[in-house]
């Protein structure tokens, strides 16, 4: 029978499906039970306590009744238990009612008296206890864990799971906040978990404070929620990224996983775990650079478009094309630039301090010095270079590097790297041609990956097109939308998502020009540009207005909220879509289409 | 030698004694069951209870149900003698106090059931 039962098991979920969900479902049960810890927590440590109030109540209610008294009369008797536990259980809370049922004689009134200060002690005991308890660091910790975990698994849209809540993490959750989208955040720092509840988010974000590492945090972190849809790893400890890529991709192999990383190896390291997308701050920032210098205008849509909803369009950068460029810092930011600027058949020039470096020393144009003293940089002929770029990685001597290139040549056209976020003002106080701020490049980049794919595999092929096509892709969208970006949001020509025009796509004549118009006057053009469509694997980048439409295809729009809900009625009402195609009202209601015709006729 | 389990043994062993030594005598009655036998058999189960607190095995949950139903049975007899003394107007008759022993009957059986888990509880551990 269980044999039986096994085999259909295997025959119904696949087998990578089922060890992930085995994995899943242990670790959950680990994590209940880690998080049923704090009642435990509080019932052992309240056991001392409870027995001595015990043996104190007891004591006293037995002595009072052992010891002699007498009734009205003046015979002798004793209290029964019950008058005896009354008169202790009033007495010890401080109540004090009397002498019931007889005055006290001198014997009683001597042990009731002891019996007042034995219980004081007891409950003092027993409510410090408790009090020590609710301020205890491990038992809060319990407490706030159960929390969470209860609020984790209530969550029932789908979320990100975010490990590492720095400057990266923030801006990537204000970003996905601001799509409407849930996160859950786990971080090493308390801090940072406690600024989560003073910074103003749209919904209610969980977070928890513990090592991404462990895989038990993850899970309660929502790793095996059904509803999660994504895993991002942004701390700045690269062991504990690919810890969190390794966890996902053992425990949940279906899930996205993008990771923060600066190192070559690690990211290869990551690679034999199925397929994470890795992000790396520098190598995407020489490519960003590559792409400003062959096609400014393409560069800026892609800045535009990676910073989200709400961005200002940014200024169009001009990289010089020809000439020499000066390049401080032979790091790894330092050698990932110098070799994109050579890529580009530009001439570089390196300073760096450091010399023992075989890789540095095999480089010609390498000129040994620190790049703050004044001697170093007359050396280079900051004169007649184009270009320089300060990226080392401390922001004084980046900031002051920046100024002396300028005094010496004012012409030339200035990068530099910021390392910390507090040095933002100054930064932008000087007016930088070009600024590598890593955190934010990370979180446009995982925010790019993570709102829609659309928008990803359009980013991607930017690059492969010229600098004309990019420049009329800009145009039209500040044409129609003006310089703020205000939405991004994906329309599927499917039978259950756009009821109303499927008769109209299968005629094989659907322009896509006829479709964005505005639903209340039709000869004005609705406020959004279709930057991408998809259909089946083939992508067809910014259509024009005579694209022919298919069902089944994927748009990617980009415009006012208002023709999002405009082009959402059109493609769900038939009288709607009716008069933005033909110009003629169509009545909605059944009744008045019955009624329409016998009008006419 | 473990100076808990001596402690935890000792009051999970003298509930049960205490328990049985009320209860044992002619169920109706009144002059052969002491009151003071009940009233140590409550708080020595209460205290019984209290040490079994946050144990989170599986024999420490079992442990602590049995605790629980004897505590409940007993303080329900005891509930029943404040009753019969002081409020029914018979007084403690032959009827009360076999409802009273019965309770404490109950008690017994839960009681018993935490000895023999105490029992197995030592003999499945190892010695060391």
């Amino acid at each position: 029978m269980t044999t039986r039962l096994r085999a259909l098991w295997h025959d119904l979920v696949p087998r990578d499906e089922r060890r992930g969900r085995r994995a899943a479902l242990r670790l959950s049960a680990s994590s209940t039970a880690r998080s049923a810890e704090a009642i435990f927590l509080v019932l052992r440590r309240m056991r001392t306590p409870l027995i001595a109030l015990i043996v104190v109540f007891a004591v006293s209610t037995l002595g009072l009744t052992l010891i002699p008294g007498q009734d009205a009369d003046g015979n002798p008797a004793r209290m029964s238990f019950f008058d005896a536990f009354y008169v202790i259980s009033y007495t010890a809370t401080t109540i004090g009612f009397g002498e019931i049922p007889n005055p006290f004689t001198y014997g009683q009134r001597l042990w009731v008296t002891f019996s007042i200060y034995l219980s004081v002690i007891g409950w003092a005991y027993a409510i410090g206890s408790l009090l020590a308890l609710l301020r205890d660091r491990a038992f809060r910790a319990a407490l706030a864990r159960q929390h969470f975990t209860r609020k984790v698994a209530r969550l029932r849209e789908p979320f990100v799971l975010i490990a590492g809540y720095g400057r990266t993490g923030e801006l990537l959750g204000r970003s996905i906040d601001r799509l409407g989208r849930r996160f859950v955040v786990v971080d090493l720092a308390s801090e940072r978990i406690e600024d989560l509840e003073l910074d103003s988010y749209t919904a209610d974000v969980p977070g928890l404070t513990g090592d991404a590492r462990d895989p038990g945090n993850l899970a309660v972190a929502g790793l095996d929620h059904p509803s999660c849809a994504a895993v991002v790893a942004l701390t700045d400890d690269e062991e504990a990224n690919l810890a969190v890529v390794m966890a996902a991709a053992l425990l949940r192999p279906d899930l996205p996983v993008i990771a923060r990383v600066t190192s070559p190896v690690i990211a290869e390291r990551m690679r034999a775990f199925g397929d994470p997308s890795t992000v790396n701050p520098l190598d995407r920032f020489g490519d960003h650079l590559r792409l400003a210098l062959r096609a400014p205008a393409a560069y800026q849509l892609l800045t535009w478009l990676e910073a989200g909803p709400g961005a200002d369009l940014p200024d169009r950068g001009s990289p010089p094309r020809n000439g020499h460029w000066v390049v401080v810092g032979y790091g790894r930011l330092g050698r990932e630039l110098t070799r994109d600027l050579r890529a580009e058949g530009l001439a570089v020039t390196v300073i760096d301090p450091g010399a023992d470096d075989p890789d540095a020393a095999a480089d010609s144009d390498l000129v040994v010095g620190d790049g703050s003293d004044p001697a170093v940089l007359g050396d280079v002929d900051l004169e007649h270079a184009v270009g320089f770029l300060a990226s080392t990685d401390n922001d004084t001597t980046n900031l002051s590097l920046v100024a002396a290139a300028r005094r010496i040549n004012p012409e030339l056209f200035v990068g530099a790297r910021q390392n910390s976020a507090a040095n933002a003002p100054l930064f932008t106080a000087m007016e930088l041609d070009a600024l590598l701020v890593p955190a934010e490049v990370i979180a446009h980049e995982v925010y790019a990956q993570l709102s829609t794919p659309l928008l990803w595999r359009f980013l991607r092929h930017l690059p492969s097109e010229d600098d004309g096509w990019a420049a009329e892709v800009l145009g039209r969208l500040v044409g129609l939308c003006g310089t703020r970006l205000q939405t991004l949001w994906k329309v599927r020509l499917t039978p259950q998502e756009a009821p109303a025009v499927q008769g109209w796509l299968a005629t094989g004549g659907a322009r896509l020009g006829d479709l964005l118009r505005n639903p209340e006057d039709r000869d004005v053009a609705l406020h959004a540009v279709p930057l991408l469509v998809l259909r089946g694997d083939e992508a067809t980048a910014a259509p024009g207005e005579d694209f022919v439409l298919a069902p089944g295809d994927e748009l990617l729009l980009a415009g006012w909220s208002a023709a999002e809900r405009a082009l959402t009625t059109m493609l769900e009402v038939e009288a709607v879509h009716e008069y933005v195609l033909t110009g003629r009202r169509v009545p909605a209601s059944w009744i008045w289409r019955k009624l329409t015709p016998a009008d006419r006729g | 030698m473990n100076l808990e389990k001596v402690v935890f043994g000792f009051f999970v062993v003298l509930a049960a004694t205490l328990n049985f030594g009320f209860f044992i005598g002619d169920i109706s009655r009144p002059e052969l069951h002491n009151q003071y036998e009940l009233y140590a058999a409550v708080v020595v189960n209460l205290i019984a209870t209290v040490l079994k607190f946050g144990d989170r095995t599986q024999i420490g949950a079992v442990h602590l149900a049995t605790s629980l139903v004897a505590d409940l049975q007993l303080i329900g007899a005891a509930s029943m003698w404040v009753y019969a003394e002081h409020i029914s107007s018979a007084g403690l008759t032959a009827g009360w106090t076999a409802s009273i022993v019965s309770l404490a009957g109950g008690a017994l059986v839960a009681n018993m059931v935490s000895v023999v888990l105490l029992v197995v509880e030592t003999t499945s551990s190892h010695r060391g």
